[in-house]
């Protein structure tokens, strides 16, 4: 045999050993047929939707620090990088090792409904994480409420930012997007307590920070008097402030965002640094599912919460600190 | 598996034996039973089954390297192998399209695109227009056609390079695919109904007596049928000869225009025909879903041993290179390496298999 193609198969078996074929096998003695119960080992599957966004990221991170606080509970991440396809074989690829619990942030309901049927279906307890599946055929769900979310904002603005009213600009996720609606809608609600205060302009920056920017620059010009933006994630506000900044405004608008990842790129780290004004929670559920997951395999729970919706958390200039080594900030 | 190359035109002039020179598929077996000519011939002959002996070795690697559970051997079970061909399927049935259009000396850019645009269509044209199986997933498969045709016809008349047709026919069909879905993943659901799909879409997700997915069948089908088409056929011939010098095609009196423009409409087709898979396999029609696909299936043929320089290449070896990354990212995930890595991993690999075919040039 042609000995470069030899070596090409070596390299790539070379490869394979070099990175991982000595890692630790999935625990032999693990198996969906064991019940549960405390003393033995678990492997959970956890199918990310894509580790390209922060705050994905960070709720790998919320899972895998949790698990290690449970004896016996090793986690495996998978990430399907928005690819839906790629998030249906992650899964195939859990049930063929057998795992005893699925985690699964789906990419898009309706594509990845099917494979998590079969996961529950075969007896695997699934728990899903901030997007739903549809149907019924699924363990326990646990998300946030972004109309809460956006109203929290809103009742901060009409107490707190602006007690005496002024006009406020909304920079918008996606437009199509179910947290970008939420967001806008119960922002709404919250600043209605204080009629002084109108929304002036509102436009989508898509979530990104340089889109934030470029829409952010134009609305200031056309609103000098504007008193306030705020933003429906944390990256358009910073793009916002960075705006402000350059139009040599940013003494006179104050900002906010939604998320506080606990990462240095992040939210909570703008509002300690004083860039924003505030940033609101938007909670990934990672820990509250490895809690789940303790409930269901170590302590034999029939009936878990079916649905669990996750509170906000208001971070100022006060408690941004602490916040971000609560939540497990670097 | 095998196919020979057209003698490569550079240098100008070269002394090309005459076996060698002919692209003929037929007496390719009465070739290989003789004693090879030239050390080019002695390498053309090691290198085509290179790739299935890769695939091989990396079969036995993974094995090897699969966990165990209850003693039995995870990787091996009918399950997972049924798994490892249906989830690259999609990618397969693709690469085989890029694999003629790379033998021609040019690259299809739009596939993942069309891929999207055709899953969006066959959903659409099931759920909202109601029409049945056959006559969307005929509508699609036209609308492939004809969007790889165009495209084809840009390449051979107006003489703009197939990478900057295909990169604008990419925005273009994904253009097209979120406007005719209004940016969101039509739901396919299944049932008599109006707004429903005939159920008999849902064997896409199936598998033939719980082992052969459906996908996967499909996909060594169209794969068998593509190497007799590239072994045997005067098309063929015309695709090797262009892409292995387009002007002494052309002089010969080959059809370059026709067979460029069948060509890109080929690949058109075969991505039109891996998103009705794709619908049928995520029971939605999502515009935006395909996304690099394009460069998975370029990545499969490279590492099947086509060049892309085009004129010299094979079939077989295409779908040993897609089954070959099937396996790869399955053993990968079943061994749970990060994420991150995999890709290091992958990266790695398309990268030797390009180091090999410069070593081949070497030897010729």
């Amino acid at each position: 045999m042609d000995k470069r193609t030899t070596l090409l198969a070596l390299l790539v078996a070379g490869a394979l050993a070099a990175t991982g074929c000595s890692v630790e096998k999935a625990s032999d003695d693990a198996g969906q047929a064991r019940a549960c119960g405390a003393g033995k080992d678990f492997l959970i599957g956890m199918s990310q939707a894509n580790n390209a966004e922060p705050y994905r990221q960070v709720m790998n991170n919320d899972v895998q620090t949790a698990a290690k606080s449970v004896p016996g509970f090793r986690v495996v991440v998978s990430d399907a990088a928005q690819d839906n396809s790629k998030q249906v074989a992650d899964v195939e690829n859990f049930l063929t090792q057998k795992i005893n619990l699925l985690i699964i942030s789906p990419n898009e309901a309706k594509p990845l409904t099917a494979v998590v049927k079969k996961a529950y279906d075969q007896g695997v307890p699934v728990i899903v994480l901030d997007r739903k599946v549809e149907g019924e055929a699924y363990t326990a769900f646990i998300g946030g409420d972004n109309v809460a979310i956006g109203k929290a904002a809103g009742e901060f603005y009409a107490t707190t930012l602006l007690p005496d009213g002024g006009k406020v600009i909304e920079i918008a996720g996606l437009p199509g997007s179910t947290p970008a609606a939420e967001r806008a809608q119960g922002f709404r609600d919250g600043i209605a307590a204080n009629p002084k205060i109108q929304i002036v302009a509102s436009q989508p920056g898509d979530w990104l920070r340089e889109k934030g920017q470029s829409v952010a620059d134009a609305l200031i010009k056309a609103h000098p008097d504007v008193s306030a933006i705020y933003a429906h994630n944390d990256p358009m506000a910073e793009g916002a402030y960075l705006a402000a900044k350059s139009a040599g405004m940013v003494q006179r608008i104050k900002f906010t965002g939604i998320d506080a990842l606990p990462v240095p790129s992040g939210g909570i780290k703008a509002v300690e640094q004083g860039r924003l004004a505030a940033t609101f929670q938007y909670a990934t559920g990672g820990r509250e599912a490895v809690e789940l997951a303790r409930k269901i395999l170590v302590d034999c729970a029939e009936d878990v919460p079916r649905t669990t919706t996750l509170g906000t958390m208001r971070i100022t200039r006060e408690n941004a600190a602490e916040a971000y080594a609560k939540l497990g900030g670097l | 598996m095998t196919d020979t190359r057209v003698p490569p035109p550079e240098p100008a002039v070269t002394e090309v034996p005459p076996t060698a020179g002919t692209v003929g598929p037929r007496g390719a077996t009465a070739r290989w039973l003789r004693r090879p000519r030239s050390r080019r011939e002695l390498a053309d002959r090691l290198f085509a089954v290179q790739s299935l002996f890769a695939l091989l070795v990396v079969f036995v690697v993974a094995i090897a390297a699969s966990p165990r559970r209850d003693g039995e051997i995870l990787f091996l079970t009918a399950g997972n192998l049924g798994n490892i061909v249906r989830a690259v399927s999609e990618i397969g049935i693709i690469a085989i399209g890029m694999t003629f259009v790379i033998l021609l000396g040019g690259i299809d850019l739009s596939v993942g695109a069309i891929l999207g645009l055709s899953a969006v269509g066959t959903a659409t044209l099931m759920v909202d227009s109601g029409l049945g199986i056959l006559p969307a997933v005929a509508a699609v498969l036209a609308i492939g056609a004809l969007f790889g045709a165009l495209q084809g016809y840009a390449v051979a008349r107006l003489g703009i390079q197939s990478f900057i047709v295909t990169l604008a026919g990419l925005q273009v069909a994904r253009g097209i695919a979120r406007i005719w879905s209004g940016g969101l993943g039509i739901p396919i659901a299944y049932g008599d109904g109006p707004q429903e799909a005939p159920p008999a879409f849902e064997l896409l997700n199936g598998s033939i007596n719980g082992v052969l997915p459906v996908p996967a069948v499909l996909f060594v089908l169209i794969g068998v049928a593509a190497v007799v088409v590239l072994r045997t056929t005067a098309f063929a011939r015309h695709v090797y000869a262009i892409g292995g010098n387009e002007k002494a095609a052309r002089l010969s009196g080959v059809p370059v225009t026709r067979v460029k423009v069948a060509v890109f409409a080929v690949a058109g087709i075969l991505a039109a025909v891996a998103g009705v898979v794709h619908a049928g396999q995520l029971n939605q029609g999502s515009p935006n879903d395909g996304a690099g696909y394009e460069l998975d299936a370029i990545a499969a043929v490279v590492i099947g041993g086509t060049s892309l320089a085009g004129g010299s290449g094979s079939m077989g070896g295409t779908l040993a290179g897609a089954l070959l990354l099937g396996i790869l990212n399955n053993i990968l995930a079943l061994n749970n390496i990060d994420a991150n890595v995999q890709l290091l991993i992958k990266g790695l690999v398309i990268v030797l298999a390009a180091a090999l075919q410069k070593l081949r040039r070497g030897i010729a």
